[in-house]
């Protein structure tokens, strides 16, 4: 393995294979932009409005779930209607070795992600015998019968309730600082996810995923190993969402799947990717943010009723803008955006 | 010459359709074999058995002295076999130049290939074909003949050993003809490959092929050298019925 | 020993009989209309739930209550048809996401209003009393339930088999396109199946709702099992979806009765269709058309 660092360009050898990336100043100009804004934001709020904290977290763990799940519905072609099921995994599995075994939460995160990427794995031949509404309705079920295995084995899931006494992800004595760090955390995290998932949609693989949307076997007969693809862009998300369900666990300091397994929250992540844009990850955080506050601002202002505006809004901003809210921002900046990769039933 | 594909006895059945019936023949590299019949006769079956589409139901093929039947469609393809289709299927929302790159990438295990050099290699096959021009346009929006084209650099693209050519000529007129037969000759002498030809003009594959392979309802009734095929009475009623 | 193996007769049919009332819709509008009626679940909450609202907010009989019920279900069919399906036929995530919307709207309707400490309890016994069958006793309510289940699913199928309508409908199914070419009047007949698809749903709810407990949640349940008999005997086929309902209803009772562990009811019955599934990705039967 080596990597040779040109001029304009990182490049990268493993045995046969070569991977290139550009970092010419110019490229990387909007996205510094972006990220500095996206920085300077839980700065801001920490210092003026301090429980706005809790928003941007969620807004942050919104896309950052929303995210790589773009990549497996085009990696895939199909949209996965359960990725919480991977949340459940991830956090009950966190929340457990936390409490019973004092794990520290970076070796928590390991085992998180090794369930996540084992569930994916076990899960992932969904993707390859179910297609269209089988898969839709598989995948639905999926986090429901986890809800009700976490409720048939009440003794170690503690139904209901849930698991309490998660050790937090930092702790520095003063309780609004240790919010701010995890506020931190969680642009981290989501930063991550999205360089990850753009590299890959930029990638030799993005041609092959769309390719392989396209005409399936046609890409079989041309050299594209299509089973590969597909549960690679499986079960990597799967982790990438099951170590979510590590950051919930840890910053909530309790784990109980019916906060994240029912389809309530499923939805959420939804319209995430719908009113943030489809299958445009810039579009993710858009959504993701949009999301979150806007359900903050209903819960202050409306009381209890906001349960039932919430959804009533959300579907009216559905019906008004099916393209998405970046699908607005794409219509009106339109740029060559390479390749444009759609998801067939 | 070596033999590059060896088909033994290799029969399919859809339901009660018998499509190939216990058919043999053999491949020598570098040559150009002709595979006729009427409509029906069940040459895209075979074409479709070899490249790995379909599982045969007895038989044997073996490509390179290797058994293939085991083996996945993109297995096959990285061992060098190709083909085009007979309705031109390509990547519709894929630029012309990313369906190449597809199969430039993937088409054989290569050494140091970046999808920039991907691409590169797909222009020069674009190129070949013609199509250099239209290469940033979306697949859908091009012409039947820009398709085949297409359809022919895609193949060309994954440095197949051997390609099968299904029907190019229907839906061509004839210029297009013409230009279409000498590009897949000026294909084989470049790149140095073997070609299956499956045709139902005879003129085109008197001219092109060396050897033709004649099937009717799914079995092989002749096999020859052009001129001779062409006179065998079998194939003649075959074509025009009997009497 | 005997006395099990009767019970867990007793019970496949039993439940099978109920679980067709619950599918058959569901199988009907998936596989026949092809519409992806996520939200299916909205229609259990809502039975329940408007016809106590009538009859808590207006004071009204059991009766009326139903009825309007029944018309502002009709009506609800209708608007979700014209507002959601129909504008957005090619965009399917649209309609998913916009279905499924609809139905946490209700159910969040439903326990805000109504939450599960209200009690609401509606008295549709048509048949009190218990019957004894073998070694178990079973409410006669249950038994009427399942009766109508049977004749229900009966009639639906004669129905979709002997009618014109029916023909149309099954058209449809088969090709869209062709069909409005052929004359058919495509947007009455989706209405009409919607509506037409609340019919089995509300008569189960409203059937076990004296026996069953009721809560806004509710919905789920049922949808999990709907789906997982859709998903066994394939999507808009009815054969189907009769054998796999009977299919699930045994394999609940075996896991009740014969294993004693009625906790992993739904989770025998997913593993069931998983194996099935690999086996045969398309279900149980062969052909994806109405019988």
């Amino acid at each position: 393995m080596e990597l040779e660092v040109k001029r304009d360009r990182l490049v990268l050898r493993v045995r046969a294979n070569k991977w290139e990336w550009t970092i010419e100043p110019r490229y990387w100009r909007n996205p510094l932009v972006y990220v500095g804004l996206l920085v300077a934001l839980p700065i801001v709020v920490y210092f003026v409005y301090p429980s706005l904290l809790a928003t941007i977290i969620n807004a942050n763990l919104l896309a950052a779930i929303a995210i790589p799940l773009a990549w497996m519905t085009i990696g895939t072609g199909r949209v996965n209607f359960g990725p919480q099921f991977y949340i459940g995994a991830g956090g009950y599995a966190a929340a457990l070795l936390s409490i019973h075994y004092g794990l520290h939460p970076v070796l928590t995160l390991i085992v998180a992600a090794l369930v996540g990427l084992a569930f994916g794995f076990i899960t992932s031949p969904l993707a390859l015998i179910a297609g269209g509404l089988y898969y839709t309705l598989l995948t639905l079920l999926l986090p429901l019968v986890f809800l009700e295995i976490t409720f048939i084995y009440t003794g170690l899931f503690k139904g209901d309730v849930g698991l309490a006494g998660v050790a937090p992800l930092v702790d520095t004595g003063r309780f609004s600082l240790n919010i701010f760090l995890v506020a931190l955390l969680s642009l981290a995290m989501m930063l991550i996810y999205m360089f990850i998932i753009d590299k890959v949609l930029r990638s030799r693989y993005a041609v092959q995923m769309a390719a392989i949307n396209d005409d399936e076997e046609v890409a079989n007969s041309m050299g594209v190993n299509v089973n590969k693809v597909k549960i690679i862009s499986f079960a990597i998300p799967a982790m990438m969402i099951a170590i979510i369900g590590w950051f919930y666990a840890h910053y909530y300091g309790t784990f109980a799947g019916i906060t994240f397994l029912p389809l309530v929250f499923m939805l959420k992540i939804l319209l995430v990717i719908m009113i943030g844009g489809r299958a445009q990850i810039y579009g993710c955080i858009i959504g993701g943010y949009f999301i979150a506050f806007l359900e903050m601002i209903l819960i202050r202002t409306m009381g209890d009723i906001s349960p039932v505006l919430f959804p009533v809004i959300l579907l009216i901003l559905l019906l008004a803008l099916p393209e998405g809210l970046f699908g607005v921002y794409r219509k009106r900046h339109y740029r060559e955006y390479l390749p444009t990769l759609h998801v067939r039933r | 010459m070596a033999e590059i594909l060896k088909v033994m006895n290799v029969t399919k059945t859809f339901g009660g359709l018998t499509a190939v019936n216990n058919v043999s023949f053999s491949v020598r590299e570098g040559e150009t074999l002709g595979l006729m019949g009427p409509n029906g006769a069940g040459k895209t079956t075979l074409v479709n058995m070899i490249c790995g589409s379909y599982a045969i139901d007895s038989g044997e093929i073996e490509f390179m002295g290797k058994d293939i039947r085991k083996l996945a469609p993109h297995q096959r393809c990285k061992l060098g076999i190709s083909r085009t289709y007979q309705i031109p299927r390509p990547f519709p929302e894929l630029t012309a130049l990313n369906s190449v790159v597809v199969s430039a990438l993937c088409g054989k295990d290569r050494h140091d290939m970046a999808l920039d050099d991907a691409a590169t290699e797909a222009t020069h096959y674009l190129e070949f074909v013609g199509l250099f021009a239209k290469r940033n346009i979306l697949a859908h929006d091009l012409t039947l003949y820009e398709l085949r084209g297409l359809e022919l650099a895609r193949a060309l693209a994954t440095s197949p050993k051997l390609l099968f050519v299904d029907e190019v000529m229907a839906g061509l007129n004839p210029v297009e003809a013409e230009n279409a037969v000498g590009l897949i000759q000026r294909a084989k002498e470049e790149f140095g490959i073997t070609v299956l030809w499956i045709e139902h003009v005879m003129a085109v594959l008197m001219r092109a092929a060396e050897r033709i392979i004649v099937l009717h309802y799914g079995e092989k009734i002749a096999e020859g050298p052009p001129e001779e095929v062409a006179n065998d009475p079998a194939v003649i009623e075959s074509y025009l019925g009997a009497g | 020993m005997l006395g099990v193996i009767e019970t867990t007769i007793v019970y496949t049919l039993l439940m099978g009989s109920l679980y067709l009332l619950v599918a058959v819709g569901f199988s009907l509008i998936c596989g026949v209309l092809r519409i992806f009626h996520l939200g299916y679940a909205y229609i259990f909450v809502a039975t329940i739930y408007l016809t106590w609202m009538f009859m808590d907010l207006l004071g009204w009989g059991l009766v009326p209550s139903i009825a309007a019920m029944a018309v502002i279900q009709a009506g609800l069919a209708v608007a979700i048809y014209k507002g959601l399906v129909s504008r957005y036929m090619k965009q399917e995530e649209l309609i998913i996401t916009g279905l499924l919307l609809v139905a946490i709207i209700i159910e969040q309707a439903a326990l805000r209003w109504y939450p599960i400490q209200t009690g609401v309890y509606l008295e549709t016994t048509v048949i009190p009393g218990m019957t004894q069958i073998g070694a178990t006793t079973i409410s006669n309510q249950l038994l009427f339930a399942a009766t109508v289940g049977i004749v229900v699913t009966g009639l639906f199928v004669l129905f979709f088999l002997k009618t014109k309508t029916g023909l149309a409908v099954r058209a449809i199914s088969y090709d869209l396109y062709s069909s409005r070419v052929m004359g058919i009047q495509v947007e009455r007949l989706y209405i009409f199946v919607m509506i037409l698809v609340l019919i089995p749903v509300m008569i189960a709810t409203l059937a076990v709702a004296p026996v069953w407990a009721v809560d806004p949640t509710m919905g789920w349940g049922y949808m999990i099992t709907a789906i997982l008999v859709v998903v066994l005997g394939g999507l808009g086929n009815l054969k189907g979806t009769i054998i796999a309902s009977y299919i699930i209803g045994f394999c609940h009772a075996f896991v009740s009765f014969v294993v004693a562990e009625p906790r992993f009811m739904t989770l025998s019955a997913l593993v069931v269709v998983l194996i099935v599934l690999i086996v045969r990705p398309q279900g149980i039967t062969k052909t994806e058309s109405l019988w």
